[in-house]
């Protein structure tokens, strides 16, 4: 008996490390396409900003993430303006992330924790960005869902991208009385003003 | 001595106005259905948005003007010499961390930050070097607002101040005992070289804002509403340093659901 457990316990240990492992192997392939774009220096700022956009909406969980951020507004909207609200919403995810990465300039980083948050389902890895003057850890939170890693969520200096941005929103929102068509006025403007930004 | 009394009084105000103001704060209702955990606050109380909004603003204009362009030439000195002088003002908060650890009730920590303040004073030549961090004593930073926070005093109303930028009540009350504290700032006034001090608080401005050159443009290009999203970093920051939050896993989880169109 003693020794069925102790083999239960061992193949479910061994197999959340596996898991993690998998996800910091996933997580490390999707940044080198991204770090990639950044040091191939053919590409034009409009170009290694659609590649960096495509990358970011095909790993992390938009749209998951933009109806969280959106709040109140969320659940008063209709369909159409909520499809619009997620196009614009993405982009604006991209554009932060690009954002963060116009300093880039050859750092080297490393995946130095994974672990697994079984309460919550989600993987934790820690990045380490070493630079000459010493090094930032950034944690991405990744969640699985049908066979596919999705990130959730992405932690600097203990700030939280999505909860910045759901403070962030609901403070806009406020403004223009939850409406998410009027948000997505000003969300596309803002989109704008930050896409001529990094294509310059 | 009557300056001593009213400095008393003002400080027992403003830990008492902080505790009854605190408790609005944690009356702020957050969304259930969307939450983990009810620790994320949607809103931060703010009872004086448009003054705050208004010297933010200029905050920001003075930051554009003076500490970006300062802060993007201090970046181009050599490595080692910004290194060092990052190390060396980080030694000089050394004291004061210290207390607040003691006051905190972190001996070992407390320990810990003399072993390092001593090693880096003597081996790291006056802590422009880092030895300690290679023999393994580790640095922890804990202020005053910290210290009240574990005392169990609330956050308070949010506030940004002229030039120092984003704080609470409690926090704004840790700054100013800082400043009336801090041992090096003593010393230096008691020797008639008090310019050391607007220079000293000039330097670690520069030297922090050297740091964070991309991240502070990403979210000033980038944000539908850049003070709420600064509002809102700071207090998850804060928190983070209140709480010591070492592991990312203790830092409230917001739940998304994974969704295919």
């Amino acid at each position: 008996m003693k020794f069925k457990l102790i083999i239960i316990f061992f193949i479910i240990f061994v197999s959340k490390n596996l898991y993690s492992d998998e996800t910091s192997e996933w997580l490390k392939r999707e940044i080198d396409i991204i770090l990639q774009a950044y040091k191939n220096q053919n590409l034009s700022n409009e170009n290694r900003f659609l590649l960096v956009e495509k990358t970011i909406n095909n790993n992390f969980a938009g749209t998951g993430i933009a109806k969280f951020v959106a709040g109140e507004a969320w659940k008063k909207s209709d369909k159409n303006n909520k499809k619009i609200y997620i196009d614009n919403f993405k982009r604006h995810l991209a554009l932060n992330i690009a954002s963060m990465m116009q300093g880039y300039s050859d750092q080297t980083y490393e995946l130095t924790k994974s672990k697994y948050d079984k309460k919550n389902q989600v993987t934790l890895i820690d990045m380490e960005i070493f630079s000459d003057t010493g090094s930032v850890v950034v944690t991405w939170r990744v969640k699985e869902s049908k066979d596919r890693f999705f990130v959730i969520d992405l932690i600097v200096a203990d700030i939280s991208l999505v909860v910045t941005k759901r403070s962030e929103f609901n403070s806009m929102l406020k403004k223009v009385e939850y409406d998410l068509s009027k948000f997505n006025e000003v969300l596309f403007d803002q989109n704008q003003v930050s896409y001529l930004k990094i294509i310059e | 001595m009557s300056k001593k009394i009213i400095f008393l009084f003002f400080l027992f105000f403003n830990l008492l106005s902080c505790n009854v103001i605190a408790t609005e704060a944690d009356q702020v209702n957050t969304d259930s259905e969307d939450f983990e955990t009810t620790t994320i606050e949607d809103e931060i109380y703010d009872p004086f948005e448009p003054v705050n909004r208004a010297i933010f603003s200029f905050n920001n204009v003075a930051d554009r003007i003076v500490l970006e362009p300062i802060a993007k030439g201090y970046k181009k000195l050599p490595s080692p010499l910004q290194s060092g002088i990052n190390n060396f003002l980080s030694n000089l908060r050394a004291p004061l961390v210290i207390v607040n650890q003691l006051l905190q009730g972190q001996g070992e920590n407390a320990v810990q930050s003399s072993g390092r303040f001593i090693v880096n004073s003597t081996v790291g030549v006056f802590g422009l070097f880092d030895v300690a961090e290679k023999i393994g004593l580790e640095e922890k930073e804990e202020d005053y607002g910290q210290t009240l926070a574990t005392w169990g005093v609330g956050d308070g109303f949010y506030i940004v101040l002229p030039l120092f930028g984003p704080s609470n009540l409690r926090d704004t009350s840790g700054m100013v005992l800082t400043m009336l504290t801090d041992p090096i700032n003593a010393y230096a006034v008691s020797e008639g070289e008090a310019w050391l001090v607007p220079m000293r608080t000039a330097v670690n401005a520069v030297d922090t804002r050297s740091q964070i050159i991309d991240e502070v443009n990403a979210l000033r290009d980038n944000s539908v509403d850049y003070y709420a999203a600064v509002r809102s970093s700071y207090y998850q920051n804060r928190k983070a340093a209140i709480n010591n939050v070492d592991d990312s896993e203790l830092t409230p989880l917001p739940l998304i659901s994974i969704e295919f169109e």
